[in-house]
């Protein structure tokens, strides 16, 4: 089963072709300028370049965050709107999970950890599990010094991986007993990641409308707009 | 040193534009004013001289009806409205943390109203009617620590405007 991976919920974008025998292919442009103007040329370079035709695709699979709001909105819309037009199923996996999914390897508990902008990280706790990550929290919005915190207060080895992570490791560092901090090359969710970990959804037909697949925002405000202070009127 | 108020007369709005250019080319990137005043005021009128004066070369129209317009200057040029918004879920929609980390310079009215979602540190004009006429009067202040090591710089370049 053919598969197109779209990521965008970090600064990077990234974009994979592949099936259960493997990747075929991958864009990866970690700090270009807009999301918006990179992900339609980024899909079109890897089917010329892995010569498949867009038709033959079987199912769309994209990173719902938590993220950056405009990456978000084209990667979500772009897939959306491919999964219509091929009329294939389409399947929605966090960005967070596909972070920790890169680091299943690793002998301790993993947080995944992405910059949430406005000094605060994106991130949630996976234990590893044969065959991937199971995760162990909610998707988490705070401060660096939250999740130190955090951290402390379980007094278990943990994997810190992402890019938010590296962004904050002086305050990290700090956590005790022990961090260890994933590399740069796994600082931000991949598509081939995505790619991966999204095959057995489509096997076991956990997949929605495209229309139901929306970006998964963390950080949420029910409050209502002081217009009494700012006295708007009429 | 502290960060205002000035207290400010524009006669027209081409005035208002100039005064707008001068306090446009006071900003650098991550700056965030809010505007408040009636509509008529000038709102608008002094983000199209800020725009300008940040090199913005498309026309400058109000927000009002889009709630967000870009634009792209030497800087990035953000103009949001949130007089037509009842919830602060709904800002954050218009990709406002995108916004306030793009790099450039984030003009919004009625900002006042949406003060959980402000930065620590921002400029706030308000403007307002006093006659029937075209004479506005404008107040400027630095909200936050942030603008207090910047303000001579601003007072200066506003000073043509200041109220007798």
């Amino acid at each position: 089963m053919l598969v197109l991976a779209i990521e965008t919920s970090t600064p990077q974008t990234t974009v994979a072709l592949g099936t259960e025998q493997g990747v075929l292919g991958s864009v990866l442009l970690s700090w270009a300028k807009g999301h918006s103007e990179i992900v339609i040329p980024a899909v079109r370079t890897l089917l010329d370049w892995t010569e498949v035709d867009l038709r033959r695709v079987a199912g769309v699979a994209v990173g719902l965050g938590p993220g950056l709001f405009t990456g978000l909105r084209v990667g979500v819309s772009t897939a959306r709107a491919l999964a219509q037009v091929l009329r294939v199923p389409i399947v929605g996996v966090p960005s967070l999970d596909v972070l920790a999914f890169a680091a299943r390897h690793s002998r301790y508990r993993i947080a995944a950890v992405t910059d949430a902008k406005r000094g605060e990280v994106f991130y949630a706790f996976y234990r590893p599990v044969p065959g991937g990550v199971a995760r162990e929290s909610d998707y988490l919005v705070g401060r660096p010094e939250r999740l130190v915190a955090e951290l402390e207060a379980t007094r278990e080895e943990t994997l810190l991986t992402g890019g938010g992570a590296l962004l904050y490791r002086r305050v990290l560092e700090e956590a005790a007993p022990a961090v260890e901090f994933g590399s740069v090359s796994s600082a931000f969710p991949l598509a081939v990641s995505l790619l991966e970990l999204s095959l057995p959804r489509f096997y076991r037909e956990e997949t929605s409308r495209p229309e139901a697949v929306v970006p998964y925002y963390v950080r949420k405000s029910d409050a209502e707009i002081n217009w009494a202070r700012a006295a708007r009127s009429a | 040193m502290p960060a205002g108020p000035l207290s400010l007369v524009s006669r027209s709005p081409e005035e208002t534009r100039e005064l707008g250019a001068a306090l446009g080319a006071a900003l650098r990137p991550g700056d965030l004013v809010s505007l408040t005043g009636d509509l008529g005021a000038g709102k608008t009128a002094l983000v199209q001289g800020a725009a300008r004066a940040l090199g913005v070369e498309e026309p400058v129209a109000s927000p009002t009806f889009v709630l967000v317009r870009e634009y792209r200057g030497r800087l990035p040029v953000y103009h949001v409205d949130v007089y037509r918004l009842d919830r602060l879920q709904e800002v954050r929609d218009l990709g406002w943390e995108d916004m306030l980390d793009g790099g450039g310079v984030v003009f919004v009215e009625w900002g006042s109203a949406i003060g959980p979602l402000l930065p620590p540190t921002y400029l706030e004009v308000s403007l307002t009617v006093p006659d029937a006429d075209e004479t506005r009067h404008l107040e400027v202040r630095g909200r936050g620590a942030g603008w207090s090591g910047r303000w001579e710089q601003v007072a200066d370049r506003l000073q043509p405007w200041g109220a007798a």
